[in-house]
């Protein structure tokens, strides 16, 4: 299960990536998942997986971008499939499954490298309701608590007898309930005493609160936004003007 | 009955939470693990069930290796009470919850009412038996979390963190719980940072740091051991400290108050 949320988990480093702008972060993340739906073959989509990878490279999380990719690659194969049988294409069966990985790993690469206080900040920075971020934000800060409390539920459970891997489906599916249940239980009652901790410590006391951070571009998160977005216009143009590839 | 033969496990962080733990833990001990926060002690204990899996060496428990047995199996033989009692609730009612394990086992109908109605009694719990389990008070969720365990008489006993939230009534009833397992010849695995709740039930003590066994034997040894503890940040229990404070002590530090009033008024009388 640890494995499964760590495509989307922040863990923090020290790569030159980590250290961008988040601001820059979310740019060229956007950028990458503006050029998986711009891109129309298989082979251009593999030069946009390929900027991923050589991103994913600097930031030195290659290991868990291939993590997120194999797992991603189990709902891919489901999309192919579903796919193949309506449209008997081929070509557009695979861009559509090897898409949905690229869509996943841009939006994971943000994520991985972007601690949940600078998500924050970004999203301030686009003037967002301040409930809306603390929310967003919050979710994003407890995916990992939630993935720890499953891990204890389970873990009660199965030196209970319950065995989650034995049996058909829908035995399975069903076998999940004792594990559900606290864990929603648990959300909730934590979501109740968060909101409680939040308020006996001010929170919405004043419109507009004041910042521990503030953000403030270097020369190299500038160079960085602008390579990104050169690189994308580049792209985009080869795709659609140099590139002889007919929509599939 | 339990044998860690130099248990080593690596989280897949690459933080090492035990290392080269080598202990033996024959039938019907009562044996205590303490320790500072972070020492080991839920994932020593982890091991025993199967829950986790040693990245080197073995764990042994009635002679099955846990590397090669199901939690499932394991856990018929070894019941765990965890520290938070959320992680376990779920049914609808109190009695449903007290049966989930033992329909998990197969027991017979007539034996799950009959374990129901045993485990709902030993822990006052029969006023509650159609409540739902998740409006229970803190130290009452504990209680059954407990009472769900021993329900299906485990060979082996694991209780982590038995007495948080738990009010001195309740501490004292536990306690004379956890000696009539020992008299009923169980093995007790109590993993708690309460010196004092584990002092008057006099276990074998295992000390723990930074994933290490570094102290084991009788309480009444171990305890006075102030280097071995204070390096494990373990607190001793006031009636050591009472006892090591005296010019004139009897040959074996007090079980418990009675036991030093006793003691001061035979000094008295004198």
């Amino acid at each position: 299960m640890m494995w499964l949320s760590g495509g989307f988990v922040f863990r923090r480093g020290d790569s030159p990536y980590h250290r961008l702008d988040p601001r820059v972060k979310l740019l060229i993340s956007a950028l990458m998942f503006v050029s998986t739906l711009l891109v129309r073959s298989f082979y251009e989509l593999l030069a946009v997986i390929a900027v991923m990878v050589a991103v994913a490279a600097v930031a030195t999380v290659l290991k868990r971008v291939g993590r997120t990719m194999v797992l991603t690659a189990t709902f891919s194969a489901f999309i192919f499939v579903i796919n193949i049988v309506f449209t008997r294409n081929l070509e557009s069966s695979v861009l559509y499954a090897v898409r949905f990985v690229a869509i996943v790993v841009s939006t994971s690469l943000f994520f991985i490298t972007t601690s949940p206080d600078e998500l924050e900040q970004v999203m301030k920075t686009f003037r967002l309701p301040r409930d809306v971020v603390f929310a967003f934000v919050t979710a994003v800060r407890f995916i990992p608590v939630m993935m720890l409390d499953t891990i204890q539920i389970m873990d009660a459970q199965k030196s209970r007898g319950l065995e989650l891997e034995k049996g058909n489906i829908f035995r399975r599916v069903r076998n999940m309930i004792p594990v559900l249940i606290p864990l929603v239980v648990n959300s909730v009652v934590r979501s109740g005493e968060l909101a409680e901790a939040m308020e006996s410590r001010a929170y919405g006391a004043v419109p507009r609160p004041t910042s521990l951070v503030q953000y403030k571009s270097s020369v190299t998160d500038k160079v960085v936004a602008l390579a990104a977005l050169a690189l994308f216009i580049a792209g985009a143009y080869s795709f659609y003007y140099i590139l002889p590839v007919q929509l599939p | 009955m339990i044998e860690f033969q130099g248990v080593t496990f690596v989280h897949q962080n690459g933080v090492k939470a035990l290392d080269g733990v080598t202990l033996k833990v024959e039938a019907g001990e009562t044996v205590a693990l303490v320790g500072e926060n972070g020492a080991g002690k839920t994932t020593l204990v982890k091991h025993v069930t199967g829950l986790l899996k040693p990245t080197t060496g073995k764990v042994i428990v009635d002679g099955h290796d846990t590397k090669q047995t199901s939690t499932a199996s394991l856990s018929r033989k070894v019941g765990v009470a965890f520290q938070n009692p959320d992680h376990q609730l779920f049914s609808e009612s109190v009695e449903e919850e007290m049966s989930f394990a033992l329909r998990n086992f197969g027991f017979s109908p007539e034996l799950v009412r009959k374990r129901v109605d045993w485990g709902l009694g030993l822990f006052g719990l029969d006023e509650y038996r159609k409540s739902s389990p998740l409006v229970l008070s803190g130290g009452e969720k504990k209680r059954l979390t407990l009472a769900c365990i021993l329900a299906w008489d485990p060979d082996v006993v694991i209780l982590d963190e038995p007495t948080v939230g738990q009010d001195s009534i309740q501490k004292e009833k536990l306690a004379g719980t956890i000696k009539m397992l020992r008299s009923a010849g169980k093995t007790v695995v109590v993993v708690s940072h309460d010196i004092e709740f584990l002092w008057p039930i006099q276990p074998r003590v295992v000390v723990m740091k930074s994933g290490r066994v570094v102290g084991d034997g009788p309480a009444a040894l171990v305890m006075q051991d102030e280097t071995l503890l204070a390096s494990a940040r373990v607190a001793q229990p006031q009636l050591v400290e009472l006892y090591r404070g005296l010019s004139e002590r009897p040959p074996g530090p007090f079980v418990d108050a009675l036991d030093a009033r006793r003691w001061f008024e035979e000094r008295m009388k004198r």
